[in-house]
């Protein structure tokens, strides 16, 4: 009886579908909230958002992200405010991808994307530079560091809503 | 009744020397030369004189603070009158002035005192134009300078200008002023009258000029003959500065216990326009607001009996107010006002004057909610009490007193408000401002 | 010692000092923090944060009888203010009752951070004190969860105020505590900040030109219970939590301070540690909790592009190549055989105890006591060894009673922290009298001033006797001399080094803490020199009397003095251990060896109190240098001397077998600490601001032979022969906290504060020369290459002298008081 059912449950399987995704060819859909490769954003004029804060390293478990800071100017600036992150670099080796990092960024500058294809060779190409994560400048926007009228971006954290 | 502080009504051109001195004019001066310093400190006493700046403490008390054997002691005269709605030291400085630099001559004696500093606010340059003129009258008569009237005591007499700041009418405040500091309040102890609390380090009486304006008269009639005038507690004359809806503002010098019916419809002629008395700021912004209820109106102006109502006298400067009158904008005027006099020195004044003002200024524009005004009301109780001077709780008297006693009016102004909530889409260019 | 009284916190009853601050007292005794802001225990309360609010009373006594009244209970009744007082204007008293804890308390607490929040602007992420911020600190443990104040209200002021060149200030970031301010007028006495305006409006203004014109502004961002003050060199460097703490010793001048290095790894510096700021490390003993700007922004020379980073040996060409140790070694080795016993070294005073030793034991080992102390320009060490201030000498204690005599010094430019607590002692009472031949800073705090003749300070000394200041001096408690060297030749530094040890001699105060002598010696280890054998007067003979091999450690010979090249002629070979590529090396070294700063290694100085003090290891390594104690032991290696000594530690240990001066000190003796009053640095920022507690050890104080019991005899102190000028005026060397040095030229920051070179020129004789106030003057002195400098005609110097100084430009100005032809050059 049981080797009846047995074949049975073979046999059925046969003749369905392969749940197997042929990838690289086929990708398989993400989920919206899928954490993977972080992705360093930028506003719409092209400065970036991110402000060298550091807190994200701070808030790593797996001590993975390394912040060094500088001062902007109205001559080169490249974030909003008088700080900037000069290096920005994640070792993706460390990484464990939790998003404590987007938690704690004050100004929503790093965000967990979708890519997901990291596989390195070497050991040092695991560490992504800012250069690595930062995405392109949108439309319309310029690249940094910018020149800009002095006096206009005094803020590092944009103006906020009132709390609720 | 004849006066004892004005009597620049009763006895025109008397702000010149000569009316004056024909008038009796320092006859007292010259009477407490020949009594013993610590007798004039007594007869003072006796008088029951309070303090007319506002806090009404009794004068002869503060007098006999100073500590005799320190070599160095001064007079500081306070005529930085800035409390909104009083001018009363103004009228006595322009027309009976000598009677002032007698009162402070006589107190300047009681103490032994090496200076007088006549403290006078910045708007009043030109008064201490002409007081320095009615000062080197004295000078010449030798009531002023080196060994006055043979005593082999010696005294001079200064007047300073402040630069407008109402915190410098606050007595420390006003000694910081006086040293060339900024004009901010200081630590208590030590007080003004000791070692090292007051003008330079020495020990200060620090007076309002009504209240030495008084003396002369108490010199010359006895301590019992002033006692006569007034009430048990508070003896003497007082001006009251009367501004607002009334028919006739002024200044007006009673006797305390005066009621404030008496002096607001006998001697002000009432509220113009036949209207109904909405409020009385009895003691200028500062104190609190009473509604101009008929038991209100029957309280004897006196310092015990206002503050039997929950209010007090203080300076006395009494603003009237109509019913036509929106109690949220008085409110919001004088907290204004605090605010731009706040010094700046505690936390809470300086930041709670600021936040009241912002919360205000969305009151009456329509834009805030009813929440806003136990905002500002909280606010306001938390700046009550903890200030080193007493103006964190002169600016929290408006709000908390105006929100108890005239709720509605704040009512009528949120029950209007189109509350919309201001937002702002964060991904928008991070420009500054 | 002190009257003690009996106060009341939380119902617990504590016997604290009478006439302690209550803040300090509840900390100190009843562990209880109270929340400040604007109080510190450096300085006078105001009141104004209105933080520290407590429920506060007194027993009841009753008046008649002085009896304690009883309630009901039989416990004492206790008559509560109706209101909160501050904690922080209250001096404790018998039977002062204080509650911290109540929910009356707690709200008040609560109301005073929210009402600082509603105009602080919160950017914590990108400020520079976040992480270790007294407002953020109280706001978690006493601010309320929620936010009331609409966003929108806040206000928007200006977040990038230069105050100076130093220091910048965020308008929206400060809470108007007014530390900073009180800090500049009750502590420095340069009131160079101010408020302006008033209410909300009032800010933080410098009212100096150039702006906040002081040598001290880097503690008011320590202070500063905010982010308000920030400095140029730190700004945005890292966050506080990144950092690694080393223990440091300032390496700029004889007071020693204590320093804490912040260090983080930086990408920028090869992924090496990186110095990325400098901060006080408390000392109560030696400069409390303040550093002045020279050693909080001159630590960059440790890495600058001009260090030596390989061994280098001079070719027959002439031309140095870079080589190996072991080669360069070599080199240095058979230089030395070849010079058998005729060598001589000169040791600069930025070498630690434990270089010093090594160099000795090296030359020792050749066969010579050649020993020579860079710059020999003081010499008082000898004295200072005998009746130098007493074992446990404090400054800080000072006050009435006591007595403060400073000569022949400029000490704001040349020891900035001694200035600054000798002020403060000023302050509180204590008799300072300063002498110099021209006015300096000093005069400003002084009670007394005397002005004497240029070159005269023994002759001045000598006639104090008997006037009224030598009275104040005599009958003081305790009497400090601090002695320098200006306008002095070398014989006349020790004789008023002597003099002043036999004021001290005669009027009884030696041999005990806060009384003695101070010598303002040149470096941060001269001290240190003396007591391992080098002294300016073996220089003075090297220079006179050339040796064939000379090692010169950390000594910048031709910058220093305009004559060396002249007398460094007459060397065969010169080996050179420094920190920098350019100068004696580049010019004049057969080997060059490179060795490390402070920064890179570990060792000890002996401070002008004679401290010994340790550092430690902080920065990565510049290139192949070593540390100067490895090297010159390695080289004794070479040249047979016995293995090399591995570690400064063990070089310790073996100076304190063989010098006296050391017996008992050791690494781990160095290390200790102790709790000191006030308690800075702990979790408790708001207490004493950012000002690092003592982990590295409070030294040891060596003590003087006056300490030690033995009988001092009196010093010859014959007065100096004044040089004769035969017409010529006297240039008197003078010394500027801000120069070119090569320890100092590399922090770009205070380029804009180092003054253009310049002498100080009497107007009578500029009238003589034509020379006015701004014209370029030639001075031209023996055997030197003439200096121009601008001429400064001011009242700045007296008559028939020139005041020139030192390390303004990189042409070396006259080390020694000399006599030389000043005249008007064109241009």
């Amino acid at each position: 009886m049981n080797v009846i059912r047995g074949f049975a449950t073979t046999f059925k399987h046969l003749l369905e579908e392969p749940v197997t995704y042929q990838y690289p060819e086929q990708i398989r859909p993400f989920a919206e909230r899928y954490k993977g490769r972080h992705e360093l954003k930028r506003y719409d004029n092209g400065l970036e958002k991110c402000i060298g804060c550091s807190l994200c390293a701070a808030a790593c478990p797996a001590d993975a992200i390394w912040v060094e800071a500088a001062e902007n100017t109205d001559e080169a600036r490249y974030s909003p405010g008088e700080r900037y992150a000069k290096t920005y670099e994640i070792n993706m080796l460390r990484c464990i991808f939790c998003g404590y990092c987007e938690d704690a960024c004050p100004t929503e500058a790093i965000v967990l994307g979708h890519e997901h294809r990291l596989s390195f060779t070497n050991r040092k190409d695991a560490i992504f530079t800012k250069d690595m994560l930062i995405d392109p400048v949108p439309e319309g926007g310029q690249a940094t560091p910018q020149k800009v009228e002095p006096g206009v971006f005094t803020r590092a954290i944009p103006d906020m809503e009132d709390p609720k | 009744m004849t006066h004892i502080l004005l009597r620049g009504r009763d006895i025109p051109d008397i702000w010149k020397y000569d009316v004056y001195v024909e008038n009796g004019g320092y006859e007292a001066f010259k009477k407490a030369l020949s009594l013993e310093p610590k007798a004039v400190i007594d007869e003072v006493k006796a008088s029951n004189l309070r303090g007319r700046g506002g806090a009404g403490f009794p004068t002869g008390v503060k007098w006999g603070f100073i500590p005799q054997s320190e070599p160095v002691k001064y007079v500081a005269v306070n005529a930085d009158e800035s409390e909104t709605g009083t001018f009363k030291d103004r009228e006595i400085l322009e027309t009976n002035p000598h009677q002032l630099i007698e009162g402070a001559l006589i107190c300047a004696w009681a103490i032994q005192a090496t200076a007088v500093y006549i403290y006078l606010r910045g708007e009043f340059w030109d008064v201490a134009h002409e007081l320095d003129k009615r000062i080197e009258e004295a000078r010449r008569a030798g009531f002023v300078g080196q060994n006055i009237q043979g005593t082999g005591w010696s005294c001079e007499v200064y007047t300073h200008l402040g630069a407008g700041a109402y915190i410098c009418g606050e007595e420390s405040a006003l000694l910081n002023s006086l040293e060339g500091k900024l004009g901010q309040p200081r630590v208590r102890p030590p007080f003004p009258a000791q070692k090292g609390g007051g003008l330079y380090g020495e020990p200060t009486v620090v007076n309002n000029v009504e209240t030495l304006a008084n003396v002369p008269w108490i010199i010359t009639n006895g301590a019992a003959e002033y006692k006569k005038i007034g009430t048990e507690q508070s003896a003497g004359t007082k001006i009251f500065c009367v501004s607002g809806h009334v028919a006739k503002p002024g200044n007006y010098e009673l006797p305390m216990g005066v009621t404030l019916r008496e002096l607001l419809y006998e001697h002000a002629g009432g509220v113009p326009g036949g209207k109904a008395m909405k409020a009385i700021l009895p003691s200028g912004g500062s104190g609190p607001i009473i509604p101009a209820t008929d038991a209100v109106l029957d309280t004897p102006l006196t310092y015990e009996d206002m503050s039997k109502i929950g209010s007090i006298l203080g300076s006395a400067s009494i603003i009237v107010m109509d019913e036509t009158v929106d109690i949220t904008w008085v409110a919001a005027k004088v907290t204004k006002f605090f605010k731009h006099e706040s010094c700046g020195k505690c936390t809470p004044c300086r930041e709670g004057t600021y936040w009241l003002d912002k919360v205000l200024d969305r009151i009456m524009a329509g834009q805030a909610q009813v929440s806003d005004i136990e905002l500002i009301d909280n606010v306001a109780k938390n700046m009550q009490g903890v200030t080193l001077c007493a103006l964190g709780d002169f600016a929290a008297n408006p709000i908390i007193y105006t929100i108890k006693n005239f709720r509605d009016d704040f009512m009528q102004h949120v029950q209007k408000a189109d509350i919309k909530p201001a937002s702002k889409a964060r991904q928008a260019a991070p420009a500054g401002d | 010692m002190t009257n003690t009284v009996r106060i009341i916190i939380n119902d617990q009853t504590y016997d604290v000092p009478a006439g302690m601050n209550l803040v300090d007292a509840a900390k100190w005794y009843a562990n209880d923090d109270i929340p400040v802001f604007c109080y510190h225990p450096k300085m006078e309360p105001v009141g104004m944060c209105r933080m520290c609010l407590v429920e506060m009373g007194t027993i009841e006594k009753d008046r008649a009888t002085g009896q304690v009244v009883l309630d009901e209970n039989g416990q004492s009744k206790v008559r509560w203010m109706p209101k909160l007082q501050t904690a922080c204007t209250t001096t404790v008293s018998d039977g002062l009752v204080i509650r911290t804890q109540t929910q009356q308390v707690q709200d008040a607490r609560q109301n005073v951070v929210e009402f600082l929040l509603t105009s602080h602007p919160l950017d914590c992420p990108i400020c520079d004190k976040g992480g270790e911020c007294p407002l953020q600190n109280l706001t978690m443990e006493h601010g309320p969860g929620v936010s009331r104040m609409a966003f929108s209200d806040k206000m928007r002021l200006d977040k990038h105020v230069p105050l100076g060149d130093l220091i910048f200030l965020d308008e929206e970031r400060c809470i108007q505590c007014a530390r900073c301010v009180r800090f500049q007028d009750e502590v420095v006495g340069d009131d160079v900040l101010a408020f302006h305006e008033r209410g909300r409006s009032l800010q933080i203004i410098t009212n100096s030109e150039p702006g906040f014109d002081t040598y001290f502004s880097g503690n008011t961002t320590d202070i500063c219970p905010v982010g308000a003050l920030t400095t140029a060199d730190f700004r945005f460097g890292a966050r506080p939590w990144e950092l690694t703490e080393v223990p440091s010793i300032c390496p700029h001048c004889p007071v020693g301070c204590n320093i804490s290095l912040s260090t983080r790894l930086d990408r920028d510096f090869g992924g090496k540690t990186l110095i990325k700021r400098v901060m006080p490390r408390q000392n109560e003993q030696v400069n409390e909790i303040w550093i002045c700007d020279k050693g909080r922004f001159g630590h960059h020379f440790s890495r600058s592009e001009d260090r030596l980073e390989d061994p280098l040996v001079r070719e027959r060409s002439g031309r140095l190549f870079a080589k190996s140790w072991t080669d360069a070694l070599a080199a240095a080795a058979e230089a030395l055989k070849a010079a058998g016993s005729d060598v001589a070294a000169i040791a600069g005073s930025g070498m630690s105890n434990e270089d010093l030793w090594a160099l000795r034991q090296l030359l020792a080992g050749l066969g010579s006591r050649r020993l020579g102390a860079w710059p020999p320009t003081h010499a008082g060490a000898e004295v200072v060894a005998q009746v130098g201030v007493g074992q446990g000498t404090n400054l800080g204690q000072l006050g009435r009673g006591d007595a403060v005599l400073v000569i022949a010094s400029d000490l704001e430019e040349e020891a900035p922290i001694w200035r600054l607590r000798l002020k403060q002692a000023a302050d509180r009472g204590a008799f300072l009298l300063v002498m110099n031949a021209r006015p300096t800073r000093m005069d400003d705090f002084a009670a007394q001033t005397i002005h004497y003749e240029t070159g005269e300070a023994v002759q001045a000394l000598l006639a104090l006797k008997d006037s009224d200041a030598w009275k104040q001096l005599a009958e003081a408690h305790n009497l400090v001399i601090v002695a320098g060297a200006e306008g002095l030749s070398l014989d006349g530094s020790r004789a008023l080094a002597g003099a002043a040890a036999n004021i001290l001699l005669e009027t009884e105060h030696v041999g005990k803490p806060n009384s003695g002598l101070l010598a303002v010696l040149p470096g941060a280890n001269a001290m240190g020199l003396h007591y391992l054998g080098f002294t300016p007067a073996a220089t003075l003979d090297i220079m006179q009397n050339p040796p064939k091999v000379l090692i010169v450690t950390q000594a910048d010979l031709l910058l220093d003095d305009p004559t060396a090249a002249h007398w460094l002629a007459k060397v065969e070979t010169i080996i050179s251990l420094d920190l920098f590529a350019s100068g004696l090396t580049q010019q004049l070294a057969a080997v060059a060896l490179p060795i490390q700063s402070f920064a890179e290694r570990d060792g000890s100085y002996v401070n002008g109190e004679r401290r010994v003090q340790r550092f430690y290891t902080a920065q990565g390594p510049m290139g192949q240098a070593l540390p100067a104690w490895q090297a010159l032991s390695r080289l004794g290696e070479q040249l047979g001397q016995g293995t090399a000594k591995l570690s400064a530690a063990a070089v310790m240990v073996e100076i304190a077998q063989n010098v006296p001066a050391f017996a008992g000190v050791s690494f781990k003796e160095l290390a200790k600490v102790e709790r000191q009053y006030p308690d800075v640095g702990g979790k408790d920022l708001y207490y004493g601001g950012t000002a690092y507690r003592n982990r590295g050890g409070l030294g040891i104080q060596i003590p003087t032979a006056a300490d030690q019991g033995q009988t001092v005899a009196r010093f010859e102190a014959a007065a100096d022969e004044p040089p004769k000028t035969r017409g010529k005026l006297v240039i008197v060397p003078s010394v500027r906290l801000y120069n070119r040095e090569r320890t100092f030229r590399p922090s770009a920051l205070v380029h804009a504060r180092v003054p253009e070179a310049y002498a100080e020129i009497n107007s009578a004789d500029a009238k003589k020369l034509g020379i006015q106030d701004g014209d370029t003057v030639e001075i031209a002195i023996q055997n030197a290459p003439a200096l121009r400098v601008r001429a400064h005609v001011n009242g700045g110097a007296p008559k028939g002298t020139v005041i020139v100084p030192r390390h303004l430009s990189d042409t070396a100005a006259p080390l020694a008081v000399t006599v030389g032809e000043v005249s008007k050059a064109e241009g």
